[in-house]
């Protein structure tokens, strides 16, 4: 395929969809294909919150209470820094400051694991409570949300050690950096999931 | 003295209103003006993620309204719950 093909564009959204139209695209195409996934799958699940606590108002009103919230608080301001580390990384590799950029993402791999580790221990907690997936239908929603969550923590946190490998052999630079914005983007988007799961499982009665 | 800038004052501001979230719902009960300030918050914060960390103001504008559209709506069922 010659370079003229490959750069011809689809035809298959609209013109007004268009980067030359719309404006740039953070990232690459694909992780937004990725991001629209995820958010489709959260949707769900906050929509099966909202229906489940239709139903079942009195288990959703006392489930917070059997919380542990102060993890919960802790967890949210550890991944809002993971995100503000993850914005300060890229306004570093706009700069060509590949040092404090790599300081940066380690910064936000630190807040990623210790969300695991937080949430790990919260789950432990949980258990020496006696509350399981079948306890009643708050935990069951709150299981399937936060595990669902837990899991893409753990993933994204593996790619920022791969993008740290990355900016070490020099795949990076202020000129080109979409794969860097791609996974901070993808970064964003689960802090983003967070922001709503928070009030839905530990504030709201 | 170092220069605090915006980045930083968002997160101390998202920051803030999680312990403001957490203290009205650890001491009053979910009344209609609780969930509408909690809900009206979360929308906050996540305007301030998609457009100052997330950074997607002055980028491709369907895909910002996307998102703000999804913190528009989910924040907006919370609401919807105090009349159930």
């Amino acid at each position: 395929m010659s370079t003229k093909q490959a750069d011809e564009p689809l035809g298959i959204f609209f013109a007004s969809w268009s980067e030359k139209r719309a404006g740039r695209v953070p990232g690459n195409i694909p992780i937004w294909v990725g991001i629209l996934s995820e958010l489709t799958e959260f949707g769900i699940f906050f929509t099966a919150y909202f229906i489940a606590k239709f139903y079942y108002p009195d288990v959703f009103s006392s489930g917070p209470q059997s919380l542990n919230t102060t993890i919960g608080v802790f967890n949210t301001i550890v991944l809002l820094s993971s995100s503000y580390f993850m914005a300060k990384a890229m306004a570093n590799i706009r700069l060509n400051n590949l040092v404090k950029c790599e300081r940066f993402l380690w910064l936000a791999f630190i807040c990623g694991c210790t969300y695991l580790c937080l949430k790990t221990w919260e789950f432990h907690w949980n258990d020496l409570q006696g509350y399981s997936t079948s306890t009643n239908e708050f935990f069951t929603v709150y299981y399937y949300m936060t595990f669902n969550h837990f899991l893409h923590v753990g993933w994204a946190a593996c790619a920022i050690l791969w993008v740290i490998f990355r900016l070490r052999k020099g795949a990076y630079s202020a000129e080109e950096n979409s794969g860097l914005e791609a996974l901070a983007v993808y970064w964003h988007m689960i802090d983003l999931m967070w922001i709503l799961i928070f009030p839905l499982l530990y504030v709201l009665r | 003295m170092k220069h605090i800038g915006t980045l930083e004052h968002f997160l101390i501001a998202l920051i803030s209103i999680t312990l403001l979230n957490t203290f009205l719902g650890e001491n009053f009960q979910s009344t209609a003006i609780v969930s509408t300030l909690v809900a009206l918050t979360v929308m906050y914060k996540g305007f301030v993620v998609i457009d100052h960390f997330m950074e997607l103001k002055g980028t491709h504008k369907y895909l910002r309204l996307m998102m703000k559209a999804y913190f528009v709506i989910f924040p907006s069922l919370i609401i919807l719950t105090v009349f159930y």
